[in-house]
Formats: C-alpha cells, sequence, structure tokens
C-alpha cells in the first residue's frame, strides 16, 4: 500500500467508474456460472425487495395488505485497475422480474444472452428486450455437454437477429472462453461491428 | 441472509425507519460512493452506517456495498441517502456509458480483459 502515490495523481487521475454488464438468458443456461468463472471474487450477491412496485406484476388483489418478497442479485466483478472496474450481473430469470431489468439495464454497455441450443425459445425474450431498447448484445452459445452443435448461422436464423450482432460458441466454465464473449461484446458495444478480438487465437 | 419468520425485516424495517426510498436524488446500482468525512460524535451513527463510510474510505458502486453490508439493495439505498444528506459520503452518478467510452478507455478494458 503506498499512500502518497495516489495524492499527486488525484488531480489527473479520470474519477473512478463502474461499467455495467448484463448475462441474460433462460433458466438454467449458465450465467451464474460465467459469472463466477471470469469475477475475481465469488459471485456478490444482494437482494432488492419487491414492495409497491410489485402492484401490476404479482397479483396481490387476492392478498391483503402490503407483500413483500424479495428477488435475489449475484454479480461479479473484475478489477481494469484501481478505479475502474466491470460489473456483471445475471439478469432474474422470471418474468415477473422484469421490472428488475430496467433498473439492471440502465446505463449499461451491454449484455450477453447466453443461449443453449437445446431450449433456444428460452433466450427470445431477453433477445426481443434488448433489441427493443437498443442495448448492444452479443449472443453466447453456451456448448452443453451432449448438446447437438449447429453452425451460428442456423441459431442467427432461429433467433431471427440481425447480421452485425455476434455470436460466439462458447464454454462458460472455461475462463478463455468467457474473456472471448466479453470483449466481443466490449468491441461490438463500442464500435458498433463485430470484430474478431484475438483472430490469431 | 434471508431466514424465515418475521425477525430480518422487522430489523431492516428499523434501519430505514420504513423507507422504501432513499432522500434526495435516486441512487444508482453503480454510482460511485466516496467517505468525504468521519462523523464528529461517531455515536449519532448506527453500526451499518460506520461500515459503509470504511468501505467507502475507497470509492466503491453501491451494488458493492450492498453486497459488503449483506443488505438488501434498497435499504443500502436509503443509508447511503442519511449519510449524504449528512455530507458524509458523495455519491458521484455514472457517467453515460456513450459518453465515457473513448478510444483510451476502450483499449484500456480489452487489455485489462485480456490480461486476466
Amino acid at each position: 500500500m503506498d499512500f502518497a502515490a495516489s495524492e499527486p495523481t488525484a488531480a489527473t487521475a479520470p474519477p473512478p467508474m463502474a461499467i455495467k454488464i448484463l448475462i441474460a438468458g433462460g433458466f438454467g443456461v449458465g450465467k451464474t456460472t460465467l459469472v463466477g468463472t471470469i469475477s475475481e471474487i465469488r459471485p456478490l450477491h444482494t437482494e432488492e425487495f419487491l414492495t409497491d412496485r410489485s402492484i401490476g406484476i404479482d397479483d396481490t388483489s387476492a392478498v391483503s395488505g402490503k407483500v413483500t418478497t424479495t428477488v435475489a442479485l449475484d454479480f461479479g466483478r473484475i478489477t481494469i485497475r484501481d478505479g475502474l472496474w466491470l460489473y456483471l450481473f445475471g439478469t432474474p430469470g422470471q418474468d415477473r422480474f422484469w421490472f428488475m431489468w430496467d433498473e439492471l439495464a440502465l446505463g449499461a454497455l451491454g449484455a450477453v444472452v447466453l443461449a443453449d441450443t437445446r431450449r433456444l425459445q428460452d433466450c427470445f425474450p431477453a433477445v426481443d428486450y434488448f433489441e427493443q431498447r437498443g442495448i448492444p448484445f452479443v449472443v453466447g452459445v453456451n456448448q452443453f455437454d451432449g448438446a447437438r452443435r449447429y453452425e451460428p448461422s442456423k441459431i442467427r436464423k432461429a433467433l431471427g437477429i440481425a447480421p452485425e450482432i455476434p455470436i460466439i460458441l462458447c464454454d462458460v466454465r472455461q475462463r478463455e472462453s468467457v474473456k472471448e464473449v466479453l470483449t466481443t461484446l466490449v468491441t461490438y458495444a463500442v464500435k458498433g461491428v463485430a470484430v474478431d478480438p484475438d483472430p490469431v487465437g | 441472509m434471508t431466514t424465515e419468520g418475521p425477525g430480518p425485516l422487522i430489523r431492516l424495517f428499523g434501519l430505514t425507519k420504513g423507507r422504501a426510498r432513499p432522500d434526495g436524488e435516486p441512487i444508482d446500482l453503480v454510482a460511485i460512493v466516496t467517505t468525504l468525512r468521519m462523523p464528529a460524535d461517531p455515536g449519532d451513527l448506527i453500526p451499518e452506517q460506520m461500515k459503509v463510510l470504511q468501505v467507502c474510505r475507497r470509492p466503491t458502486p453501491v451494488a458493492d456495498v450492498a453486497a459488503q453490508l449483506e443488505l438488501p439493495l434498497n435499504v443500502t439505498r436509503v443509508i447511503l441517502g442519511d449519510l449524504r444528506r449528512e455530507g458524509l459520503v458523495a455519491i458521484d452518478r455514472p457517467r453515460p456509458v456513450a459518453q465515457a467510452f473513448d478510444e483510451r478507455l476502450y483499449r484500456e478494458v480489452l487489455h485489462g480483459l485480456r490480461s486476466l
């Protein structure tokens, strides 16, 4: 720890910044595994209360009094340098927590939509959500053991997404694979193009 | 952390005095919290507030503060709102990504990811 060094740079160093990236997809597709694979810390956990905002989402009409439930929020952190972090937020899987997505999506750099070819339809809601809001996203096709492999072009057709949206075959248990997914997303979100992040690899 | 029964909820209700939202401006999930000063009389603060002030000596995003306090996000926000009102912490709204991301930042993030 060198405290003296932080003083002279304080005036010139950019303000601390946390960049938000969302990890979306159907239940059991590997969102938490992805976050755990790349996060420098065990995924952090907090909760959000559902109180008055749940009106219209949860049907509380048959219940007297206010209903309070919580939704778990797990996330991971990658420190790029002191004062610059990537935060990876897994989106809640259940449809009734859509309001939570709005908060998570606000100001996000972009999203990874994880897909499982055995249940491709599970990621349709996430694709629709990000398309409608103009939030850049890439599709990560998690290669489950024993699942049939498909060409990205077939997956693109099945999902009905634009040709420029990157589709990456990945294994969310592998660090290098998750790094490729994230670098592809960052490049796509910033440059608006799909660039092979590491042509030699 | 959540257990059966009303115990934790009553405790949380007490922490926020029943408020569901923080005083003042809304607090973003990744707004950066920085401790400005310690209170003249630490006895005025509840343990959770003291913990925030300790954690945020290093600038820390809101979601991370909540995780470290092991408290729900909304409860954490209410606590942060009170500390802000007392002038003990600064809460900096995140800059819009489109403005913040210049070539330098992009290269930095890409390099950081690749060297993991």
